[in-house]
């Protein structure tokens, strides 16, 4: 744990609660289930330690509960029972005001791009900017640089109509990450993806989990998962969970 | 401060895309609303040029004692005195009109001008006017007064003349009743336009509100396009309605002018004054901006 560790971690006020909690904890899941409605629990007591940088997935069959366990993490619900810690904040406690501000420091990539397709490709990429206000020389500068991370450099008048599915994902990648978040969690990114275009998307995450992004990926794809997978979370139908190195 | 002008000036560049997005659409819109907004307009601009010709009458009941031709001349001022004596508290004031000062005001009409100088003599009597004071009760007295002046020796005739005019101020206060009802009902109708309207328009971009609320905009971000395009479909609906009642006078008054012209006098309509439209078309605004929010809210729960 002290491996990651920011050099300047040691030497704030809070001492060994303040490492432990604020800076080695990115994310942290305490007895934590969902369920909707009345229905079953789709996520059962489910326990863990997501530490800042590390580049995980989340696998399991369809219906299993991967996309919910993204979904607590980005703010986008709140869990039925337990506490869901995400980057220094407690996300079941978090009144509903604040968790728009949350979503800021969360990029979420879901398996449909959700991308607008009455704008071009640097307008899409300019919504998150435009959210927080920021002023639109800089906003400008940033969505550049995100579509030139992701690969889409001279696409950037497109409209995503125009582009193909693997140019799609990574544009919603680039509207993800050009508010800079602490933690990326996509939904099955490669899905509807061939080999090539899925490796490529997977590549541009691990470049952004390589300056510090916490990036948790939900997937089935096996190959890609032995390829890249350093920890796995996995949930099974019958709704049991495991944290594994590696491939589950 | 920056950053919160920043994102007002997209909730307003982006209210007003949104409202050029579907030209035809945000047309009719905005016609039903002023076509609706213009009928309170056009009722307030009856009602503000109608107060000036009735203040001009008196509205407190005036009664006209004509003697008989043959009185003598100092009748008029005998029987202005006795009134005086006989109702003080009702009486506000008592003027004595000579029958040669009732031919000569007369004279000074030119459409009577010709017609007296046919006549060989005056044939107007003497009159005695008196004026009542205002209070509960007005018509009442002044009809038992008429009655009991008729009585008396030299008078020939008592003339009411101020009944109509009551009538007329009973008729207005209807009016302004009425008006205050009906502005209540175009303001329901707004309502539930600006509604409807931000209702589908909330629908048409529920992709983007979703978009906006994974990227973590707040509710606020949300709602304020929302509230912009209300208060810019209140404000050009407004404008819209003050130009629609402005061209639809013009016919009115054109009628309006010859019925008048039979009655001798000249009435014109007008638009009521900048001031009282520039408010209406503020409520109207503030009223489009509530229901856009009270729409946007139900209609995009996250």
């Amino acid at each position: 744990m002290a491996a990651n560790l920011p050099d300047n971690a040691g030497s704030h006020p809070g001492g060994y609660y303040w490492r432990y909690h604020f800076i080695v904890t990115m994310i942290e899941f305490q007895h934590v289930f969902k369920s909707y409605g009345r229905g079953r629990n789709i996520l059962a007591d489910i326990n863990f330690c997501i530490e800042p940088g590390e580049f995980i997935f989340v696998s399991g069959p369809s219906g299993a509960g991967k996309s919910t366990l993204l979904k607590l993490i980005g703010g986008l619900e709140p869990p039925s029972r337990g506490s869901v810690h995400v980057n220094n904040h407690r996300i079941d406690k978090m009144p509903g005001r604040a968790r728009p501000y949350l979503r800021r420091a969360v990029g979420v990539i879901l398996q449909d791009t959700h991308l607008l397709y009455d704008r071009n490709a640097i307008e899409n990429i300019l919504l998150p900017l435009t959210v927080v206000g920021l002023e639109s020389g800089q906003a400008a500068t940033r969505a550049r640089a995100a579509i030139e991370k992701v690969g889409l450099s001279g696409k950037e008048m497109l409209n995503p109509v125009e582009m193909s599915g693997g140019e799609q994902q990574r544009l919603a990648i680039a509207r993800a990450i050009v508010n800079r978040p602490a933690i990326l969690i996509a939904d099955e990114p490669t899905a509807s993806l061939d080999q090539d275009s899925a490796r490529r998307i997977m590549d541009v995450f691990r470049d952004f989990n390589r300056v510090g992004v916490t990036t948790l990926i939900a997937s089935h794809d096996v190959r890609l998962m032995a390829l890249y997978a350093t920890r796995t979370l996995h949930i099974d139908h019958s709704g049991r969970f495991s944290d594994a190195k590696g491939v589950a | 401060m920056r950053r919160w002008l920043r994102q007002h000036r997209y909730a307003a560049v982006a209210a007003v895309r949104r409202l050029l997005a579907h030209p035809f659409s945000s047309m009719a819109n905005l016609l039903v609303i002023a076509l609706t907004l213009a009928i309170p307009i056009i009722a307030a601009s009856i009602l503000v040029s109608a107060q000036p010709v009735v203040r001009q009458i008196s509205v407190s009941p005036e009664i006209t004692l004509f003697l008989t031709p043959a009185a003598a001349p100092d009748t008029a001022k005998a029987i202005a005195d006795r009134v005086r004596g006989a109702h003080q508290p009702e009486i506000r004031s008592v003027r004595v009109v000579p029958r040669a000062q009732a031919l000569a005001q007369l004279k000074a009409d030119p459409t009577w001008a010709d017609a007296l100088a046919a006549l060989p003599g005056n044939p107007l009597p003497d009159a005695v006017v008196v004026t009542l004071e205002n209070g509960p009760g007005l018509a009442k007295l002044a009809d038992t007064l008429a009655h009991q002046w008729k009585q008396w020796d030299h008078v020939d005739r008592v003339q009411l003349d101020s009944a109509w005019v009551q009538r007329l101020e009973a008729i207005l206060r209807f009016l302004r009743i009425g008006l205050g009802l009906l502005a209540l009902g175009v303001a329901l109708v707004v309502l539930a336009t600006v509604f409807n309207t931000v209702r589908m328009q909330a629908l048409m971009q529920r992709e983007e509100i979703g978009v906006a609320r994974l990227v973590g905009a707040t509710e606020s971000f949300v709602r304020r396009p929302f509230l912009y395009l209300g208060a810019l479909t209140g404000i050009v609906a407004s404008l819209l309605a003050i130009v629609i009642s402005a061209i639809a006078l013009y016919p009115l008054n054109a009628s309006l002018a010859r019925l008048a012209q039979s009655y001798g006098t000249r009435v014109t309509l007008h638009l009521p004054d900048g001031l009282s439209l520039a408010l209406a078309t503020a409520v109207v605004a503030i009223l489009a901006a509530l229901s856009a929010r009270w729409s946007v809210t139900r209609n995009t729960r996250f």
